[in-house]
């Protein structure tokens, strides 16, 4: 492959046909021509436009400026135990402190890994936690393998491509198998700059009936511009497996949070995924499960609070590949002022996957006239020995129910404050997770106290 | 005289939100500390809407009279002002509230009623929440479930019978509670109301009904018919006997004539 490599002055991402050799520069040749084809891929896929169904209420050509954006170009600094060091900027320490018992901590700042710490127990039962980028140059075979081929590869489309071309770093998690974890391993994350575009992947193997949970939380400033970040979860859960996702987005004002996330269920295991949205100016998350063995299961839940004129959008799928499989999502959201939120959902069962059980439902609670909820839920059957189900609802804080509180003494915000905490608490109460209902709660309350 | 009353109800008007028909015409009602008030009447005859303008229903519309409570003027307070100031509504069709546990819910009623900067200690909220619940014999286990959430009729009655007893009011509405409960229900419902007015007799009870069993074991000094919108008769506890007798039939030729 030839290729005219020109330098720009400032790396664009629309023309910066240079940052591709710049962002592979130390990687393994495997992964320099991974992300040009990936590049290639980018710049042969249009924009998602709102005449596309999976696009048509987040309008990204008026959303986010990708031409204006300039990639976080986080260089490749891995100190191997960075246990307090100085470079994790305050906020993010504070949310870190909140956290109880971890296995593991990994700290990424601006799209570069700067922090890790593993049980030490843990690591000499050869359970892997590292930079990615790391881990693809130490050799590692799985990275090689199953990095941005089987879950989310380039030809998923745009985003996926510009994230397989230009990812800075992320997580590599592998649990070997029978080994498992007694608390969650947590990343944090951090985005500093105003108007940049930060790539970041995960990739995480759980090996036969391993256990693993994983909370992904993102922080960041208010920015004065649209400042992107964009994530590729991939998650692998081999026979008998268990793992657990969290994605806590949890961005300042002008965040722009585009997640693509994959999870293969093999037999029998269990494959647990949670978005909870909170933060940043437009949320968007592509979420695919996908049920590949027997016995698999999938509990997809979500939970999302807008106010001001946040925006944020949930595109999920639970593809029911094998037959006698189980997947069960709920997202419930709560929206207030000017806020929007776009659920939309498909089950998908395919062709021979008798005794599918699948079930979705979402739920929106409004709390202004100005709010507005999109619902829909889809089925696509393709068996006929089934048990699917889906539903939406989209409610206001009825007049009866405000009464009610309003007669035992609290007013009407505190009264608002109650239902919406017990609405979106139902969620949180299906994954119970160290410290992750108790966070979300009180991130949930700060907001209902801007509310006021 | 009217010094002593509690609450005072005088020329009460009111309608439903917006619209014309008028659905209390005209009520006038003293209750004083300590006192059983019941109001039967037919469907429609105006008891609920009464029970409900005087807790500050939205839905509801006063255009005339007035209501004070201990000498304040309840028309011109918010819903949680009068649950603050004394009054308490048990529902005839309380609320769901889905993911909001009793406790939790009862706390936070406590809660505003302290200042801004107060903070209500949680082990004495826990203390006074397992005393009253020993009070009325339920099962702690109880709080811990969601509001009303797949509640039956009776518990969700004695629910609010518990909120009573934690809230402590000293003027309680009760509106149809009976309806709806076995009589086993009923008993224990009842019971929970006696057991708080012997602990505190000044506790007044405003009891609206549709059916003359409930008095049999809450025993009312006063007994009003009510009809269109209007209290009609008032009297002992034989009134409510005597309506068991003979129905409705003589106050509607009476007015519609």
């Amino acid at each position: 492959m030839s290729r005219v490599v020109t330098e720009p002055e400032k790396p664009r991402l629309a023309f910066g046909t240079g940052v591709v050799p710049r962002a592979g520069a130390v990687d393994p040749d495997w992964l320099r021509v991974r992300r040009a084809k990936a590049w290639d891929v980018y710049l042969d896929t249009p924009l998602p436009s709102t005449r596309s169904e999976e696009w048509r209420y987040t309008d990204l050509s008026r959303m986010l400026p990708l031409d204006a954006l300039v990639p976080a170009n986080a260089s490749l600094a891995v100190p191997a135990m960075a246990n307090g060091d100085g470079t994790v900027p305050e906020p993010l320490r504070r949310a870190m402190a909140l956290d109880r018992h971890s296995a593991g901590r990994i700290v990424d700042v601006d799209g570069a890994i700067v922090a890790v710490e593993l049980d030490e127990s843990l690591a000499r039962q050869g359970v892997v936690l590292k930079s990615l980028r790391q881990a693809a140059r130490d050799g590692d075979p799985l990275v090689e393998s199953l990095l941005a081929t089987k879950a989310v590869p380039a030809s998923e489309g745009k985003f996926p491509a510009l994230n397989a071309a230009l990812w800075t770093d992320g997580v590599f998690l592998r649990v070997p198998a029978n080994v498992h974890l007694d608390g969650p391993i947590r990343l944090s994350r951090w985005v500093s700059h105003s108007g940049s575009a930060t790539f970041t992947r995960i990739l995480i193997v759980a090996e036969n009936h391993s256990q693993v949970s994983f909370v992904d939380e993102c922080l960041s400033p208010d920015f004065e511009s649209p400042t992107l970040v964009n994530t590729a979860v991939e998650l692998f859960s081999r026979a008998g497996a268990q793992i657990q996702y969290v994605s806590l987005q949890r961005m300042g004002k002008g965040g722009f949070y585009l997640a693509n996330q994959r999870t293969l269920a093999e037999r029998d295991s269990t494959l647990d995924t949670l978005n909870v949205a909170l933060g940043g100016s437009v949320g968007r998350v592509d979420l695919n499960a996908r049920l590949l063995g027997p016995g698999a299961n999938s509990d997809m839940l979500g939970l999302y609070f807008g106010d001001h004129d946040q925006h944020f959008d949930f595109n999920t799928s639970q593809d029911h590949v094998a037959p006698h499989a189980h997947s069960d999502l709920l997202y419930k959201g709560a929206l207030d002022d000017s806020a929007r939120g776009v659920f939309r959902g498909i089950i998908r069962v395919h062709e021979g996957a008798q005794g599918t059980d699948a079930y979705q439902t979402n739920r929106n609670l409004i709390l202004s006239d100005r709010a507005v909820a999109t619902s829909l839920p889809n089925l696509e059957i393709g068996a006929d020995d089934v048990r699917c189900s889906h539903g939406a609802t989209v409610g206001q804080l009825d007049a009866e129910s405000l009464f009610y509180l309003m007669s035992r003494g609290l007013n009407r915000e505190q009264a608002e404050r109650l239902v919406v905490l017990g609405f979106l608490g139902e969620v949180l109460s299906r994954l119970p997770l160290g410290g992750v209902t108790e966070k979300v709660t009180r991130a949930i309350e700060a907001k209902l106290g801007n509310v006021r | 005289m009217n010094d002593a009353a509690i609450l005072s109800v005088t020329g009460l008007r009111a309608r439903v939100a917006d619209e014309d028909l008028h659905i209390l015409r005209g009520v006038d009602l003293t209750i004083r500390p300590g006192e059983i008030h019941a109001i039967m009447g037919p469907n429609g005859s105006g008891k609920s809407t009464l029970a409900k303008v005087v807790a500050g229903h939205p839905a509801y519309e006063a255009t005339g009279g007035s209501v004070t409570f201990r000498g304040e003027d309840l028309l011109d307070m918010e819903p949680d002002e009068r649950s603050q100031a004394g009054v308490f509504m048990a529902f005839q069709y309380p609320v769901e509230i889905p993911g909001v546990s009793i406790a939790n819910f009862l706390r936070t009623s406590l809660q505003a009623r302290l200042e801004d900067d107060e903070e209500l200690d949680l082990f004495d909220f826990q203390e006074l929440l397992m005393e009253r619940m020993e009070l009325l014999d339920m099962d702690p286990s109880f709080a811990q479930r969601p509001v009303n959430d797949g509640f039956s009729g009776g518990e969700k009655k004695r629910n609010e019978i518990l909120q009573m007893a934690v809230l402590k009011p000293s003027l309680a509405l009760m509106d149809e509670t009976d309806s709806g409960l076995d009589i086993d229900a009923l008993k224990i419902v009842a019971q929970g109301v006696n057991t708080l007015r012997q602990e505190n007799p000044d506790m007044s009870v405003l009891l609206i009904t549709h059916y003359q069993r409930i008095l049999n074991y809450i025993i009312p000094d006063m007994v009003h018919v009510m009809f269109r919108g209007r209290i009609v008769e008032s009297g002992g506890p034989e009134v409510a006997m005597e309506l068991e007798a003979r129905g409705y039939e003589e106050y509607r030729k009476a007015h519609v004539a």
